[in-house]
């Protein structure tokens, strides 16, 4: 055991590649409670391919460099969320058919454009990522989005608890309520360009989505939901890097979403809010407690 | 005492769609405005048009005594999240998260306003429960801790009663009935008569693209329930003559 942590120790990509994901997982595990409970898990994985036309263009003009996929992928990702709104606004689509049918397109088009440009990356390590491929400016990336993302957070996490769990209630206090939304989804665009080189365009979203969908079934409060989800997240990303160390062939966006997948599995058998646990309805016994506190109260 | 809200020859709809017209209507402090109308008269579109969440088609709104940084609200259920993973001292905290800032925790003064609030609602028992594992009336004595916690100039309920019991019921008017003793404006939906003649001091039955309103036992006649839609005339008949006989108990 120890001689396998020395021996991963020992390479620099290793290294960065423990160090990039540890910072990751603290800076996609809000955004994905927040899918989550937006119920906009699906819309997550839709946004992921949809700025893949952006990250190849941008890669096929300027070279795969932190500008072009920032740039690229930003453009790509704007351009589908305000195209979807427009669609589900203006015809007769409901937004989860429009992004639907955005995205598609989008993940096509990139991956036909990719291939005919006769790339130098291999197309696997564009889909699932690659940890050989995390340079400094990768680093700075993923460090400059954590911060961001852990300080719009700290702003946003009041209105989007609110806009969350009562919207109707959110849009009458406050006069700007498209803000929350659409500052979310910006970081949301971030993230997944974030993510990208360690875990490519197809798996980006798993890291958000599986550990905030495990510690679903743990958390009462939102405090443990994003604390657990982190825990989870990170978890998975060492684990995953070591397995994709081990098995040299693998790439290691499945491996790290794979274990992430695990927790999700042993935490959805055993969770108190899973199979296992009592869900839901309270019991009659605590019922009673209301009505003997309102007989007591008004007796009183 | 200057009114609250004052509403001059409104009109309200959608492009394409009246709901009604030519209303002007002040709703004054210290008294409840009980909101009646068949589904789609417009009940809901009037509270977010009060809200500034709806724009009317004709006519003015205004906030003589300058409009309140609050104004209390409770939604409709439909849209509500149950499963969010909030517990209930929480959930009705956010009635005070206003003065709050991003990242200010409640003081000690704050959370006393809390745990009362929780208490007048009847749901102190339940402050730690996530809400998940609350019922529809405990949830909305949650929601109401929440309003009252908003110490708002005027009050904004829309079908508070929807998925309550009796007992909720009973709980809940009381809290209304203080609210209008203390001098707030409360405005609240409802479907059900009998809550509206014995707890509501005024009445706005919107129907038939009208809108008509006065205290409730001049707007509330069987003639213009009838005339509005709201009743048939054999319900009017039948529910009027009941009333006549046992003034206390009239029911739907």
């Amino acid at each position: 055991m120890f001689e396998l942590i020395s021996e991963m120790w020992s390479f620099a990509f290793m290294r960065r590649a423990f160090v990039v994901t540890t910072v990751l997982s603290a800076s996609v595990a809000p955004i994905g409670a927040f899918l989550v409970l937006r119920g906009l898990s699906l819309a997550g994985e839709a946004m992921a391919h949809a700025i893949t036309p952006g990250i190849v263009i941008g890669f096929v003009i300027a070279g795969l460099s932190v500008t072009s996929l920032l740039v690229g992928g930003l453009i790509a990702g704007i351009g589908v969320a305000v195209l979807t709104a427009l669609l589900a606004r203006k015809t007769i689509l409901r937004s989860d058919a429009s992004l639907a049918s955005l995205y598609l397109i989008a993940l096509a088009a990139g991956i036909f454009i990719l291939s005919a440009a006769g790339s130098a990356v291999p197309l696997k390590s564009f889909l699932f990522g690659s940890i050989l491929g995390i340079g400094d400016p990768s680093l700075l990336l993923v460090g400059g989005v954590a911060t961001l993302t852990l300080v719009s957070f700290a702003v946003l996490l009041r209105p989007l608890i609110i806009s969350t769990c009562d919207p109707v209630f959110f849009e009458s206090q406050t006069r700007r309520p498209w803000l929350v939304e659409q500052g979310f989804m910006l970081l949301l665009v971030l993230n997944l360009l974030a993510a990208f080189k360690t875990l490519g365009t197809l798996m980006a979203v798993g890291l958000m989505i599986l550990p905030a969908t495990a510690a679903r079934y743990w958390a009462s409060t939102i405090t443990v939901q994003l604390v657990l989800g982190f825990v989870f997240a990170v978890l998975s990303c060492w684990i995953g890097l070591t397995l994709s160390f081990l098995f040299p062939e693998t790439p290691s966006g499945p491996s790290i979403v794979l274990v992430a997948g695990g927790f999700f599995l042993i935490s959805a058998l055993i969770g108190p809010l899973g199979f296992g646990g009592r869900l839901r309805k309270a019991s009659d016994a605590e019922n009673t407690t209301v009505a003997r506190t309102y007989t007591k109260e008004r007796t009183e | 005492m200057p009114p609250v809200v004052q509403i001059r020859n409104l009109t309200l709809g959608y492009p394409g769609l009246v709901l009604f017209r030519q209303l002007s209507i002040d709703i004054e402090a210290g008294t409840t405005l009980a909101v009646l109308g068949a589904n789609g008269a417009g009940k809901s579109t009037f509270v977010k048009m009060l809200l500034g969440l709806k724009s009317p088609l004709m006519g003015d709104m205004s906030w003589p005594g300058g409009r309140p940084k609050e104004i209390g609200y409770l939604a409709q259920m439909t849209e509500f999240d149950r499963r969010f993973p909030i517990r209930v001292r929480d959930l009705a905290a956010m009635g005070a998260w206003r003065g709050l800032g991003f990242w200010n925790r409640l003081d000690r003064a704050g959370r006393n306003r809390v745990a009362a609030a929780l208490n007048d609602a009847g749901v102190a028992d339940l402050a730690d429960r996530p809400i998940h594992t609350l019922s529809g009336g405990q949830l909305q004595r949650t929601l109401f801790a929440r309003v009252i916690l908003q110490d708002a100039p005027l009050i904004l309920l829309d079908e508070p009663f929807a998925a309550v019991d009796q007992n909720t019921e009973t709980h809940l008017l009381a809290i209304i009935r203080r609210w209008r003793d203390e001098g707030r404006a409360v405005v609240l939906v409802v479907h059900d008569l009998s809550s509206v003649l014995d707890h509501c001091s005024h009445a706005l039955l919107l129907g038939g693209q009208r809108a008509t309103h006065g205290p409730v036992e001049d707007a509330l006649t069987p003639d213009s329930l009838v005339a509005q839609g709201y009743l048939s005339e054999s319900q009017a008949t039948w529910m009027f003559r009941e009333k006549a006989r046992t003034p206390e108990s009239a029911n739907v």
